[in-house]
């Protein structure tokens, strides 16, 4: 007997067991479909978060160096403090490294604040206004809806220009063309130029269509005359990201003539940090989530084995004439594991379709697709739970003495 | 005769327990593997409760600055949920300043102390002993700040009005400052550098329970007159404590407060508060209101694994009663009731279920104040979970248990007896 033939009859036995006690095979699925069910939407939960957060963090763009007076995140208190005393940034210094970069495309000094912005007798609270150069275009990588941004000439010369969000245009102008218009941005007049592509907000939490960008000599005359900026840098190549990073990083010393033994007194910022950040935090909450959903899981996993631990008792009979009348160990093994298996696919299976309208009801809060990795990953563990847990009584079945098996009543 | 069915229903009970400890006992492994099943599901429920105690505990201690029937009022929430964009609302309202402190502080006829304070600066003192690490606040304040924040003098005095009116270089420390910046004696009369400018110390507080890692025990106490010339009123919103005579005019106490402010910051009648009042309960309270969606999906999650405990009993007793079909048989021929088979199923399923759940309860506690030991805070034992954990096992033992002890009471007993 070959192995193909065997595992053909192992499903042929272990259907027919199956369905001798259908209340007991439900009742045993039904165990193992709580189990999939719960852990199947903790990882669609888990990967909608993952998701929302990449959508709203890849605007930062992989290849741009933030480059400013603190860094995004301190380890504690102390080394924020200390970050406060560091000299400010100035936009002299961000002109230099335009001159001085060889492995960056842009370079483009940003201020930004929160101003008020009217438009005749509208008006929109405290929008974010960015002062920069027309390379911010570049770095951010931004696309205009609208319009143009502003030129080399208009931000040099620090024209009254401005390109704003979609959000400031629907509030200032309803579904009317802004360009052309002339809006106060802190009680001064600027012409609208183009309006930015629409963007969502970061993780619904704050909308980043809610921002104007001017040209950073404006920024400084009507918003704030000494500005803490922060440089962003586009690297050339993403593939020389690193020495990118090095040659900011020495050119940024030279210019602010620091001596070799001093430590740098600005932080290059990455979009990296960000997804590290979160990384950490998304990490406790899946080990927490896949903990207890985990455990019911087991749970599911101990009644199977329960249940075919009773299996092989009731058959005992049936083996020992299997074995007397030439069965392997192996065989009577495989059959036994056929059937735990059977039942947790069966589950699996069940389980999904479950699962399947749930995630549905969960999007309406995250952007959560059931993707076929969570699907294919959730087979395969109750597939893996039915072989583990069926093993220890197809174990004793296996090694059963046919003589005292036959011999059972 | 009433006397005789007592009797009757004790020696029933009795017996239905040996019967079950019996049965548990006849198939260990069976048994075990059930037991396993819901001291699962009961550990997953006591663990998450316990150490959602412990974080609630810890919560609460940071958020507890307050003195009994105390209240704090000022421009900003103490706790904001609402993004950025929420901010707004609170910029624009009024700052509140050193006049409306003192207006409180004249006409709250039923308040026992008013309190002015303002977080002025963190930084680095320095005494002829010892430099402090960066990052020590400086608090202002008024006399009247010291019994609403609950703090009492352990050596010197307090600030007096006098130190407030002519802003006196004086400062009051907490404890643990205390002890780090003066190594050696008393501290009072020394003097403490802050800023460049020095202070005369008049008085240390008396430590409060440290057991949050001492960030509650590094601040230096000044006149908020002081701190206000020195570090500058401009764009400066002030805060106002004020604790009521007990806990009976403590609403009254509020009202009044409000009143008092309203008028003095010209808010037309109708309108909302221009300000945030709150207190330690308040607070407490708010903060378990925005995370009650979490605690009830976690609690819900955490109890799905005994739900499939459950089924797992349930399938384990249909088992067992087919297996002693001829028993049920032979009982009911010999005079057992109905209802005696239905007890002696039922009592199994139970019995099976509490002994699982106690175990659970134990490791489950145990667990969970492993956060405690990590978080460094007293560990919490949620007798209330326990007792609800605890019956949640028999609730979950009797329904599960219903069915299959419905089924073998309801067997036919000739049928029974020739089951083989």
């Amino acid at each position: 007997m070959n192995f193909i033939t065997e595992i053909r009859e192992g499903f042929g036995i272990s259907w027919a067991a199956i369905r001798a006690n259908k209340l007991r095979s439900i009742l045993t699925t039904l165990g193992i479909v709580i189990g999939i069910v719960t852990v199947t939407l903790m990882g669609t939960a888990i990967e909608g978060l993952n998701q929302s957060f990449m959508s709203s963090i890849s605007s930062l763009g992989a290849d741009v160096f933030f480059v400013s007076r603190d860094a995004w995140f301190n380890n504690n208190e102390g080394e924020w403090r200390k970050t406060q005393r560091r000299r400010p940034l100035k936009i002299a210094e961000a002109n230099k490294l335009i001159g001085q970069l060889e492995l960056s495309s842009a370079v483009a000094p940003v201020a930004q604040s929160g101003a008020r912005v009217e438009f005749e007798r509208r008006n929109s609270g405290r929008v974010q206004v960015l002062g920069t150069t027309e390379q911010y275009a570049i770095t951010s990588g931004i696309g205009i809806s609208e319009g143009h941004f502003f030129s080399a000439e208009e931000a040099a010369g620090g024209r009254p220009v401005c390109i704003i969000g979609m959000q400031v245009s629907s509030n200032l102008f309803g579904g009317g063309s802004a360009l052309g218009q002339r809006i106060k941005i802190s009680s001064k007049t600027f012409e609208v130029v183009g309006v930015l592509e629409k963007q969502g907000s970061f993780m619904g939490i704050f909308s980043m269509d809610n921002q104007a960008v001017i040209p950073i000599e404006q920024f400084i005359t009507t918003i704030w005359n000494n500005p803490d900026i922060a440089i962003h840098v586009k690297a050339r190549q993403l593939t020389e990201l690193e020495d990118s990073r090095e040659e900011l990083r020495h050119t940024m010393r030279k210019i602010r003539r620091l001596q070799p033994s001093d430590a740098d007194d600005f932080a290059i910022n990455q979009q990296e940090q960000f997804v590290q950040m979160f990384n950490r935090v998304a990490g406790t909450i899946a080990a927490v989530g896949f903990f207890i959903t985990g455990l019911s899981l087991f749970v599911g996993g101990i009644g199977i084995m329960n249940i075919m631990f009773v299996s092989v008792a009731e058959r005992t009979r049936e083996i020992g004439i299997r074995k007397a009348i030439g069965a392997k160990r192996r065989t009577i093994l495989l059959q036994f594991l056929t059937e735990a298996g059977c039942i947790c696919l069966l589950g699996g299976l069940i389980a999904l379709a479950i699962a399947w309208p749930l995630t549905l009801v969960m999007q309406k809060f995250l952007p959560a697709t059931m993707s076929l990795t969570v699907a294919s990953v959730a087979l395969l563990v109750s597939l893996v739970i039915g072989v583990v847990s069926g093993f220890l009584p197809a174990w004793r079945a296996a090694r059963m003495n046919p003589v005292d098996a036959l011999r059972s009543e | 005769m009433k006397q005789k069915h007592e009797i009757t229903l004790l020696t029933e009970a009795r017996e239905s327990l040996f019967m079950a400890l019996n049965a548990v006992a006849a198939h260990k492994l069976r048994s075990a593997l059930t037991l396993l099943g819901v001291l699962i599901g009961v550990f997953s429920i006591i663990v998450v409760m316990t150490s959602m105690r412990v974080l609630k505990t810890n919560v609460e201690t940071e958020m507890s600055q307050l003195g009994a029937n105390t209240f704090k009022v000022q421009k900003w929430p103490e706790l904001q949920f609402e993004g950025p964009m929420g901010w707004e609302k609170y910029r624009r309202r009024l700052n509140f300043t050193l006049a409306h402190g003192k207006l409180v502080i004249e006409k709250a006829t039923l308040a026992t102390s008013v309190g002015i304070e303002e977080d002025f600066w963190g930084g680095q003192m320095e005494t002829r002993f010892e430099k402090s690490a960066p990052g020590v606040r400086i608090l202002g304040e008024t006399p009247g700040s010291f019994p609403a924040k609950n703090w009492t003098i352990a050596d010197g005095r307090a600030l007096t009005d006098n130190d407030v009116d002519n802003a006196r270089d004086v400062c009051v420390l907490a404890d643990g400052l205390a002890r780090t910046l003066f190594p050696f004696g008393s501290p009072v009369g020394d003097k403490l550098k802050m800023d460049g400018i020095n202070y005369q110390v008049i008085g240390v507080l008396t430590a409060k329970g440290a057991t949050m890692g001492g960030s509650q025990d590094n601040f230096v106490i000044i006149p908020i007159s002081t701190g206000l010339n020195r570090f500058g009123s401009w764009k400066r919103s002030l805060s106002i404590l004020v604790q009521a005579r007990d806990k009976a005019s403590y609403e009254d106490c509020v009202e009044q407060v409000r009143g008092i402010l309203r008028v003095a910051r010209k808010v037309p009648p109708g309108a909302e508060d221009d300000f945030e009042l709150f207190s330690n309960d308040s607070l407490i309270a708010q903060f378990e209101k925005f995370t009650r969606a979490v605690r009830i999906g976690v609690a819900v999650i955490s109890s799905i694994a005994l739900l499939a405990a459950g089924i797992g009993i349930m399938n384990i007793m249909l088992v067992s009663v087919t297996e002693r079909t001829r028993e049920i048989g032979i009982r009911r021929a010999i005079g057992a009731k109905k209802r005696n088979i239905m007890t002696q199923f039922l009592v199994e399923a139970v019995v099976l279920c509490e002994v699982g759940g106690i175990i659970g309860v134990v490791l489950g506690i145990l667990g969970g104040n492993a956060i405690a030991f990590y978080f460094k805070v007293p560990p919490a034992i949620p007798f209330d979970w326990i007792a609800l954990g605890l019956a949640l096992c028999s609730l979950v033992g009797i329904i599960f248990g219903t069915y299959p002890a419905y089924k073998a009471a309801n067997l036919d007993p000739i049928e029974s007896l020739r089951y083989e």
